[in-house]
């Protein structure tokens, strides 16, 4: 033990540190490091039970009593808890401190003889059966302990408070409220994983997993990453995915007036503090048992302002970062209200928020570009921006009335009536109506990432992002330079993530908090730790071992039925893989325009052309070619990647690879190939 | 910078050059030269003069 005190401490001349030594060994630490804390950096061991790094330390169990020395004085004070201030002598072994130990583990040991961690810590400081009988006494080697690590984790990992302390001095037990089984215990297991002893058990009667310890481990892991990491990484506890709403603006990436452009002056007004300091429910929503990712929001007492609820207080379910942008930036409208509304409204009416605002701004761009007038739309000024007339359309599609009766057909249909009925043009109808395979676009900007381009239009029904977002990969980290490289994400990421939908699992937790050491592992926008505790998971649910390659190969089986159903329903055609423009690139001048000087490099730099002296129209046919070329580039790499056909039917080598070359699923691939003339 | 040139200036740091980029989202992956640096080291890490530098983005969202 050292015998160096705090008056021969003396400041390094570190800014912002603290002189503190711990057994004589000498260290600087930040103000409020803990007792517990310097002497872990100097991996000296101060024996704890009610601390574990992903709760807040409390002093509780006392075992981690340790005298320091502070301006010349000594003291008793709980290690785990107690910030270092100003410089301090710490003694982990001093007699002092092994004498307040010994007491505690003598209490300990009477009542708790034959826990095992408590053995352990009294054979370490040499502390025998104490003469007396405890009138507690439980002999029970996986007692409790009364540590209340489990009730800190309900409360600060799960956000549950299902469980808690009950009783006084000897009544003191842990239990649920009124000693009953609570309807909100969502069985996470975070209590019975963090119990030092044992006392609290999981029984999995339901599912039978072959190991369920190991899928616990595993899970733990997730649940320690979200209390202790998410508030400094995506925030999905406190606000959700609507943390991106900035982010994406910052990109170019958040669409704003039907996917014209990707950023907006008025961005502040539709931020993720916004929406931080609205949603009430900052509580485990329920939609996943167990999950404390806990992202789903509500707002309470919400009171519309129109419709069948106006003037009543309802409860809002969000709204998440897809609904602020198709009900919000993407129709131009910049009114927090406005955009609850339109979600509440589309929740009560049952219509997905993204097909509804994605609609709702094909239909405002056909009213600014004079296709729709208000004679056409039944009196909805259906201007970019106005809240209260997309409010009232949305009204309008509830009851089938009038234009309502148009839009709520989707912008598939509406593009045909449109052009039918109003005479629009169908091809800049085509250009701008963001919809693939009858579904509407998500709320991404794709024009600067082929990879995403495809990532959305070959999805297999329709563009929603669950099958692959690369934007980042593509766009911002130049990962994928070559067609190759594109199709190999194009085929990795569309397998891993159906993957989950196979497993009934949530994609969420993969990737929207990442391990401590995520950025040091090899390829981490695949997040190998997360990927790693699939495979355990997989593994211990059904015996035997897994690893990424099989589960890969499950979804690619499945992923390869889903085209052949598709071309036995007359579909899965190289035509239906393609989107519109408005996702390649810039359909009107005003768009290229905004984004001259881009526009105008990628015409010297891709293209060899100058871009001097030429028009705006002659610019954007440049530039417009030249894309598509390279989205026909990206088809066949990836229908090449995953074993398919230039028109991309599943060839019978393809299904025999994967075991799924039964009779009848070879029949309809030998048609659709017969067809196009490449059987 | 992410096969991009970046201008140069004594004193650069990592955290200046995500902030004159704009590059706000909170999972980044950042190394100079092939070395790793921790987030926390962003505003005290200096970048040198012809280091490539690779700012990877990850993923999150729905």
């Amino acid at each position: 033990m050292g015998s160096a005190t705090t008056t021969e401490l003396a400041p390094s001349g570190v800014e912002g540190t603290i002189p503190v030594t711990v057994d004589g060994q000498a260290l600087e630490v930040k103000p409020g490091t803990t007792v517990l804390e310097a002497a872990r950096m100097l991996k000296i061991s101060i024996p704890t039970l009610c601390h574990h790094p992903a709760v807040e330390a409390y002093g509780a169990c006392r075992m981690c009593m340790t005298e320091i020395e502070v301006r010349g004085k000594k003291r008793m004070v709980t290690a785990c808890n107690f910030p270092i201030r100003e410089p301090t002598a710490i003694f982990t072994e001093s007699e002092a401190t092994k004498k307040q130990r010994r007491g505690v583990l003598s209490m300990m040991l009477a009542r708790w003889p034959k826990v095992p961690v408590i053995q352990s810590l009294a054979g370490r400081y040499g502390v025998q059966n104490p003469g007396y009988q405890h009138p507690l006494r439980n002999e029970a080697p996986d007692a409790c302990i009364l540590c209340g690590l489990c009730v800190k984790a309900c409360s600060e990992m799960v956000w549950e408070d299902v469980i808690a302390f009950a009783g006084r001095g000897a009544k003191r037990h842990v239990t649920m409220p009124f000693g009953k089984q609570s309807e909100r215990c969502t069985g996470c297991g975070t209590c019975a994983y963090i119990c030092p002893t044992g006392a609290i058990k999981v029984t999995d009667e339901k599912n039978n997993p072959v190991d369920p310890a190991r899928i616990r481990k595993y899970g733990f892991r997730l649940t320690k990453e979200m209390a202790t990491l998410d508030d400094s990484q995506c925030k999905m506890r406190r606000v959700g995915t609507a943390h991106l709403v900035e982010i994406m603006d910052a990109y170019d990436l958040l669409p704003t007036h039907n996917y014209k452009f990707g950023k907006h002056a008025r961005i502040a007004e539709i931020a993720s503090p916004v929406w931080t300091s609205l949603v009430r429910q900052n509580v485990p929503d329920g939609c996943w048992v167990g999950c404390q990712m806990s992202c789903a929001k509500a707002v309470d007492d919400f009171v519309p302002r129109t419709g069948p609820y106006q003037g009543k207080k309802v409860l809002v379910d969000g709204p998440e970062y897809e609904t602020v942008a198709s009900c919000g930036s993407n129709i131009g409208v910049f009114d927090p209200h406005d955009i609850i509304e339109l979600n509440f409204y589309c929740d009560t009416y049952g219509i997905d928020t993204i097909s509804f605002g994605t609609a709702c701004a094909f239909a405002m761009e056909c009213y600014e570009a004079g296709v729709l007038d208000k004679r056409k739309t039944g009196g909805l000024d259906l201007k970019f921006g106005n809240g209260p007339a997309a409010l009232e359309l949305l009204h309008h599609m509830s009851r089938g009335e009038g234009f309502g009766v148009i839009v709520g057909q989707g912008i598939r249909q509406m593009k045909r009536i449109f052009a039918e009925r109003f005479g629009g043009d169908p091809r800049f109808l085509q250009d701008i109506g963001m919809e693939a395979k009858g579904l509407e676009y998500s709320e991404y900007v794709t024009k600067e990432s082929l990879a995403q381009q495809a990532g959305y239009a070959m999805a297999q029904k329709g563009p929603q992002h669950d099958e692959a977002w690369l934007i980042f990969m593509d766009m911002v980290n130049k990962q994928l330079p070559t067609f190759e490289k594109k199709a190999e994400a194009l085929y990795y990421f569309p397998m891993w993530r159906t993957w989950f939908g196979l497993m009934g699992l949530c994609k969420l937790p993969w990737n929207d908090v990442e391990p401590e050491d995520n950025a040091t592992r090899p390829e981490p926008n695949k997040v190998p730790g997360h990927v790693e505790g699939y495979e355990n998971f997989v593994s211990g649910m059904m015996g035997g071992e897994y690893t990424i390659q099989d589960i890969l190969k499950m979804s690619e089986r499945v992923y390869n039925f889903q085209r052949v159903f598709s071309i036995r329903m007359g579909h899965g055609r190289r035509e239906d893989d393609r989107g519109p423009y408005r996702a390649m690139g810039p359909v009107t001048a005003e768009e290229y325009e905004s984004r001259a000087e881009r526009y105008d490099g990628q015409l010297k730099e891709l293209l060899k052309v100058d871009p001097a002296g030429r028009s705006t129209a002659e610019k954007m046919a440049l530039l417009r070619r030249y894309r598509e070329e390279q989205y026909e580039g990206v088809l066949d790499a990836v229908y090449k990647r995953r074993g398919w056909t230039r028109n991309g039917t599943p060839t019978p080598e393809t299904l025999k690879g994967l075991g799924i070359d039964y009779p009848w699923v070879v029949e309809v691939v030998k048609a659709r190939m017969a067809e196009e003339g490449s059987a | 910078m992410n096969d991009e040139p970046l201008p140069w200036r004594a004193g650069l740091t990592v955290a200046d050059v995500l902030r004159e980029r704009e590059f706000v989202f909170p999972l980044l992956v950042v190394s100079i030269d092939g070395v790793h640096v921790p987030r926390d080291a962003f505003a005290a890490t200096a970048v040198p003069d012809g280091a490539v530098v690779v700012v990877m983005h990850l993923m999150s969202g729905g």
